[in-house]
């Protein structure tokens, strides 16, 4: 499969500087990412783990205190484009109709004095050369499309529930067709049954436009769900990715191991294990292996180097010295 | 009807308290002054002649009957409704027997022509600066606004009413020192350009002041709005500037600048003493300085109804006008 997006070495810090004391928060450390054509890429990892931020670096949408400190990202459409130095006209050009982004918390998203039509209209007016009207019906036909009622156009956003403005958000992202979707968290804070619903939403969109989507969740269940492939990330760093069925069948990483066994299961009634210890401050993370001070296999070389990611065949990746000294 | 019900009812009694509740104030305090406005006036009259004594008495009761003291406190505060129904608020007692209404009357076209222009262009004026500048904070231009105007809204209004003054008057004699206008009142290019005239001063030294405080506010509010997340959101879908500025900023720091306008808007029956007492411009608030220097109470009170009853209906309106600006504003 064709690559859509790639990320190079990303290195993306919060610099801050108050008083003097310079503060780096290293919230994306090193990262490189392939993202491929048509495919749903989860990428999953605990709070605070860098997911928002790794999102903010793939999308190009860098402000201060963020700031790219190494690594490229390039786009692969027609043609490429350079995500980390596009021009005004270039974003506004390819966002929306190109790259899109379903952002997290649609709580606050939608503006709340404006109407939901006329948000759609604002939006859409942005890449496209059409009126109110036209904007209006391009809008009614894709909701009553993905099953929503027209009536959602004529409310404000406070009179809808949590579920459908976040319907009403996925639809506003996706109605110019984007070949590539970011999704940050688009089922949190919804419960069980609406999440279930977005969920089916997203995948039904993804598959009819045959569009990329790049979702970034906490909730593994949610990436069962979903994903094709799966990249795990802590502390800032790429730990493992793989396709979904490895990563749940055979995690190779002790994170991931952990992840997946903190996961309830039907048949097995006992009572999960947490991680020990918890995650690092990305302002001063540990030595080596970021992982190593709650690791129960750290060895010598963990707590000194860093695990580069190895392929173990068949695109299965990890960051472990367990696995790839194993390998080597 | 049931938005009537519900909706307006409950504010246009709160309107009709406010007024009972500040016009029976005006009513009282007064009576409770240890001066007595009767006998105050005919000291004044018996210094200047010989007076006899039955000529006194009789004149006594006029005077009281026209100050609408007489019969008991009940008879009087009904009679004072009446009155003020009818627009009497009762003789000026410097400028006596002038009606106080006639003295308001003249200078109201004043004020209220001053005020209303002076108001809505510094909001605009400081509402669109303000945003811009907390809109775009590392520009240039905002930045020198921004420094400007700060530098402008701690300096004490009457210092730079008399900067202006001095200035323009008096060192370079280029706007006229006294007076609302010149020449006969007719609808005429010189008479209405000498209006204009007349007031550009004022008008200047409220609109810095005025503009330089919703700058201000305009620019923390701006400040609050722009870190929110359908900023961010318009922003990363690539929306225009001028799109955000107007539908996404302005519009949801409109709530609180309607309200800044709307009760500038009903403060201005009170006129503005300062402004118009420094420029010698002929309208109420420099009615009302004069009235307080020469204890004219009939007058204060006069203008202290008009303020009342201004600055309530403001406040009406203001409240009705909630739900047009912000759809969460429940109409209940």
């Amino acid at each position: 499969m064709a690559i859509i997006a790639e990320a190079k070495h990303l290195k993306a810090y919060y610099i801050t500087q108050s008083y003097g004391i310079e503060r780096t928060v290293k919230a994306v450390d090193d990262i490189s990412l392939e993202i491929k054509e048509k495919e749903i890429l989860g990428i999953a990892g605990e709070s605070g783990c860098g997911k928002s931020t790794l999102l903010k670096a793939l999308l190009g949408t860098i402000d201060p205190p963020l700031k790219i400190v190494d690594g490229t990202m390039q786009y692969e459409f027609e043609e490429s484009y350079n995500v980390l130095s596009m021009s005004k006209d270039e974003i506004k050009q390819i966002r929306w109709t190109k790259v899109s982004y379903i952002p997290q918390g649609s709580m606050h998203v939608l503006n709340p004095v404006r109407k939901i039509r006329d948000t759609f209209h604002d939006f859409i007016a942005t890449h496209q050369n059409l009126n109110k009207s036209e904007t209006t019906q391009l809008s009614q036909d894709y909701l009553q499309k993905l099953g929503l009622s027209g009536q959602v156009m004529n409310a404000y956003p406070h009179q809808l529930s949590g579920g459908m403005r976040q319907r009403a958000t996925i639809a506003l992202a996706t109605i110019l067709s984007p070949k590539l979707v970011f999704a940050d968290e688009p089922t949190t804070a919804l419960d069980v049954l609406v999440q279930r619903g977005v969920v089916q939403l997203l995948k039904e969109i993804q598959q009819r436009e045959g569009s990329t989507l790049v979702l970034v969740s906490h909730d593994m269940g949610v990436h069962a769900n979903l994903a094709d492939r799966i990249a795990i990330l802590y502390a800032g760093k790429l730990v493992e990715e793989a396709d979904t069925r490895s990563i749940f069948k055979n995690p190779l990483h002790p994170y991931t191991q952990y992840l997946i066994e903190s996961l309830p299961r039907l048949d097995d009634k006992t009572e999960r294990s947490s991680i020990p210890g918890r995650p690092p401050a990305l302002d001063n993370p540990p030595e080596g292996c970021r992982f190593h001070p709650r690791c129960p296999h750290a060895m010598d070389i963990c707590t000194k180097e860093v695990p580069p990611l190895v392929d173990m065949g068949g695109g299965h990746k990890t960051a472990c010295f367990l696995v790839s000294e194993e390998k080597t | 009807m049931n938005l009537l019900k519900s909706y307006f009812l409950p504010r246009l009694s709160q309107w009709l308290i406010t007024i009972l509740v500040g016009v029976t104030v005006t009513f009282i305090l007064p009576r409770l002054l240890p001066t007595d406005p009767v006998e105050r006036t005919l000291s004044t009259l018996s210094s200047l002649q010989t007076m006899d004594p039955r000529a006194v008495e009789s004149l006594k009761e006029a005077l009281e009957d026209l100050y609408g003291l007489g019969g008991s406190p009940f008879e009087q505060y009904i009679n004072y409704w009446k009155r003020l129904i009818r627009g009497d608020l009762g003789p000026s007692m410097s400028a006596f027997p002038t009606p106080v209404i006639e003295i308001i009357g003249a200078g109201l076209p004043w004020t209220v022509g001053l005020l209303i222009s002076t108001i809505f262009i510094s909001w605009i004026l400081g509402i669109i600066l303000g945003t811009l500048a907390g809109y775009l904070p590392k520009n240039l231009w905002c930045q020198i606004m921004d420094k400007i105007f700060i530098s402008i809204y701690p300096i004490p209004y009457y210092i730079l009413a008399l900067i202006l003054v001095m200035s323009f008057c008096y060192h370079f004699q280029v706007f006229p020192l006294v007076g609302g206008a010149s020449g006969k009142p007719e609808i005429s290019w010189s008479y209405l350009s000498s209006i204009l005239w007349h007031s550009f001063l004022p008008a200047t030294s409220l609109i810095v002041g005025s503009t330089a405080f919703r700058f201000i506010m305009a620019k923390a509010l701006t400040s609050t709005i722009i870190a929110s997340d359908y900023v961010h959101y318009a922003e990363t879908a690539g929306l225009s500037r001028w799109r955000i500025v107007l539908f996404y900023v302005i519009r949801n720091t409109l709530l609180p600048q309607a309200t800044d306008l709307g009760l500038s808007i009903g403060a201005i029956f009170s006129g503005t003493v300062i402004t118009e007492v420094v420029f010698s411009y002929p309208g109420i608030g420099y009615s009302l300085y004069m009235g307080l220097l020469q204890a004219d109470f009939n007058l204060i009170l006069g203008i202290t109804v008009f303020s009342i009853v201004g600055i309530a209906t403001a406040a009406l309106l203001v409240d009705l006008s909630y739900p047009l600006l912000d759809p969460r504003v429940r109409y209940k």
